[in-house]
């Protein structure tokens, strides 16, 4: 078969594809005629709501009880209230529609035919539900702030709070103390310009907490670690938030494309490790920098009390953008939106990249981003955890900078000169060694060292390129409160090591290690 | 010339992009060129003086990014089509229904541009 010519043949040009399987008509009721096609299959606006709800309670429900369960039989009872993670975007604006409407309202809608009205399943899940909307408006200039609109949006659904954190609480004693952190006994932080990230002590105590974040995130290499540096303090400080209201669950409004969008992007920066973390986790803090509340699992206040927890989990995991957005329309949810993290002269980062490649990917052939998502949640990361990393929370890998520094290609100083060579065998003269500095990177995950030292090659600008940077930053306040706990339960040998031995290493030349080795070569 | 009145809504965050207003009501001519930006494929010089075709999506998008857009045009339109992540509504139902560009515009229809780009 030969290609034709479209100007001479109409026939000759490729019928173009429909989007959707067999008939216009819904493929639930098989009657109406559809409104939407979700990865190939026709729904009616009718029936697209009962089919969004059942996904949401489908992805939700089994994770609510402490003990998670596959055909649960018992009622839903939370170890704790909900917490609701909220940005402004579409995702979470429908998030919190259906959180009000099966857990608060009750709308009658939402609920399953079958069980009768007076099923368990009618009850109000929920003692007390609170939103928590984190401002990141500070971390970029120009940026406006979304508090007011937030606050409007959230006070269309009554018997919700909204509790509003700034994203510079994150560099915040006061707060810190206030949700029950530790305090670090000294202002310590970390030298960003250096990839061996020295610990060291801060030029200024007490930084304004807005100055300390600008300073973060102007000392970080690139655009990506920007973003994954706000995304990492977003999320730590709602499971902050999340312990200290009292929550057993927080809950976000990724959707599945942007659940494949941050997985594919998360691969993208080193955090393959935690690809599972990233779908759903148990979050368990830190006894040492934070008051953990206990509780009793057993209604009745019977057996063991339990150090609370935090379930994370995205309900919205198998409901797409597009769902999100026909929703929001369908019921009248007035979006408040969300801004792109952008400042003068930046370039897109690795999140952004993905998300362009995603969405366009999920035009053409949308299956593929539920195939991602199905995928990813099948990957079990290999190597053993080894405690978890101070900044982002999330599990470490055992043994992860060793392999790096094997796997890296470094730049090394150029040789010495044949004229130093004799030089370089003669004993090292006795100087003075530098002395020891206690470094960040062995309490960091892979992704999170690669986050803070990953530098591009081309000079980047930064969201705050007047500001004065310096050379030791602040740490974000659970980072520092942990570093403090490891110093004291150390002694002092973090600071100053007490071994006898010292080992130094320098790199020899070849004469050297051939004068070592010479008395067992073979002769020719 | 005979015009097709349309009502134009944007959601989403899309209307920031047009004078941050959400609804329209605008009129367009009912037949175009057929050189006039479309899916379908080139016509001759000779085919394209003398034949008109009914408006369609395509003609509306290029419309409306010609004379209400205000900034950003990538943002709304990619490759000829709306951007990844701009979900279109004609009439209540997903463009994917009637066909995307090539729907013929009718009098009086509703055609809604939904951005999905605010994330979660």
């Amino acid at each position: 078969m030969s290609c034709g010519n479209p100007q001479a043949e109409p026939d000759a040009l490729m019928q173009r594809k429909k989007k959707y399987d067999k008939t216009r008509n819904c493929v639930r009721c098989k009657d109406a005629i559809g409104n939407i096609v979700i990865r190939h299959a026709v729904y009616c606006k009718y029936c697209f709501f009962p089919l969004t709800t059942h996904k949401f309670r489908r992805a939700l429900e089994p994770n609510v009880n402490a003990k998670p369960d596959g055909p649960r039989k018992t009622a839903l009872k939370p170890a704790g209230t909900l917490l609701v993670g909220f940005s402004g975007g579409l995702g979470s604006s429908v998030l919190l529609d259906l959180v009000y409407k099966c857990y608060v309202s009750l709308d009658k809608s939402t609920m399953p035919a079958e069980g009768g009205r007076d099923h368990p399943r009618h009850e109000r899940v929920w003692k007390k539900i609170t939103v928590c909307y984190v401002e990141v408006c500070d971390a970029f200039p120009g940026t406006p702030d979304r508090t007011e609109d937030v606050t409007k949006f959230v006070s269309r659904y009554d018997e919700l709070q909204l509790a509003t954190l700034r994203i510079q609480d994150a560099f915040d004693p006061a707060w810190w103390e206030k949700i029950g952190g530790r305090m670090s006994f000294a202002d310590i932080g970390v030298s960003l310009a250096d990839e061996a990230l020295f610990i060291g002590s801060l030029t200024q105590s007490h930084l304004d907490p807005l100055a300390a974040l600008r300073a973060y995130l102007s000392s970080l290499p690139t655009p990506t670690a920007v973003h994954s540096a706000i995304q990492t303090l977003v999320r730590v400080l709602l499971l902050h938030s999340a312990l200290h209201t009292g929550a057993s669950h927080l809950i976000l409004g990724t959707s599945l494309t942007s659940l494949a969008i941050s997985l594919i992007s998360g691969v993208a920066q080193g955090s393959g490790f935690n690809i599972r973390e990233e779908t759903s986790e148990e979050w368990y803090p830190d006894t040492g920098v934070t008051n953990v509340p206990e509780y009793w699992p057993d209604e009745g206040r019977k057996g063991k009390r339990l150090k609370r927890t935090v379930r994370v989990v995205r309900p919205l995991r198998d409901i797409g953008m597009k769902e999100c957005a026909a929703w929001a329309w369908w019921s009248h949810i007035p979006v408040v939106g969300k801004e792109t993290w952008l400042w003068p002269g930046a370039k897109p980062g690795i999140g952004t990249l993905t998300k362009e490649f995603i969405l366009g990917l999920e035009q053409d052939y949308p299956s593929t981003v539920s195939t991602i998502v199905r995928t990813c949640a099948k990957l079990q990361p290999k190597g053993e955890v080894e405690g978890k990393c101070i900044l982002c929370g999330r599990p470490a890998q055992r043994g992860v900078q060793n392999w790096k520094a094997q796997i890296a290609i470094r730049s090394q100083p150029p040789p010495p000169p044949a004229a130093d060579a004799r030089a370089a065998l003669s004993p090292a003269p006795v100087v003075a060694e530098p002395p020891f500095q206690a470094s960040l990177t062995p309490y960091l995950c892979y992704t999170c060292h690669t986050t803070l030292t990953s530098r591009s090659a081309r000079p980047v600008p930064t969201p705050w390129p007047d500001l004065a940077r310096p050379s030791v930053v602040s740490l974000p306040v659970w980072t520092a409160a942990r570093l403090s706990v490891s110093a004291e339960s150390e002694g002092a040998e973090m600071v100053e090591p007490t071994d006898e031995e010292v080992v130094r290493q320098r790199k020899m030349g070849q004469d050297e290690m051939k004068s070592i080795v010479n008395e067992f070569l073979l002769e020719d | 010339m005979s015009t097709i009145s349309l009502k134009i809504e944007f959601g989403g965050g899309l209307e920031l992009l047009f004078a941050n207003q959400r609804s329209h009501r605008i009129d367009i001519p009912a037949l175009v060129p057929v050189s006039a930006p479309s899916a379908a494929g080139p016509l001759s010089t000779d085919e394209q003086e003398s034949q008109k075709k009914p408006a369609d999506v395509t003609y509306l998008l290029y419309w409306l990014r010609d004379n209400l857009l205000k900034e950003r045009e990538e943002l709304f339109m990619e490759h000829g089509t709306v951007r990844p992540g701009v979900l279109v509504l004609i009439n209540d139902t997903d463009w994917e229904l009637e066909g995307e560009g090539d729907y013929q515009l009718k009098n009086n229809d509703e055609i809604v541009f939904i951005s999905t780009l605010h994330g979660g």
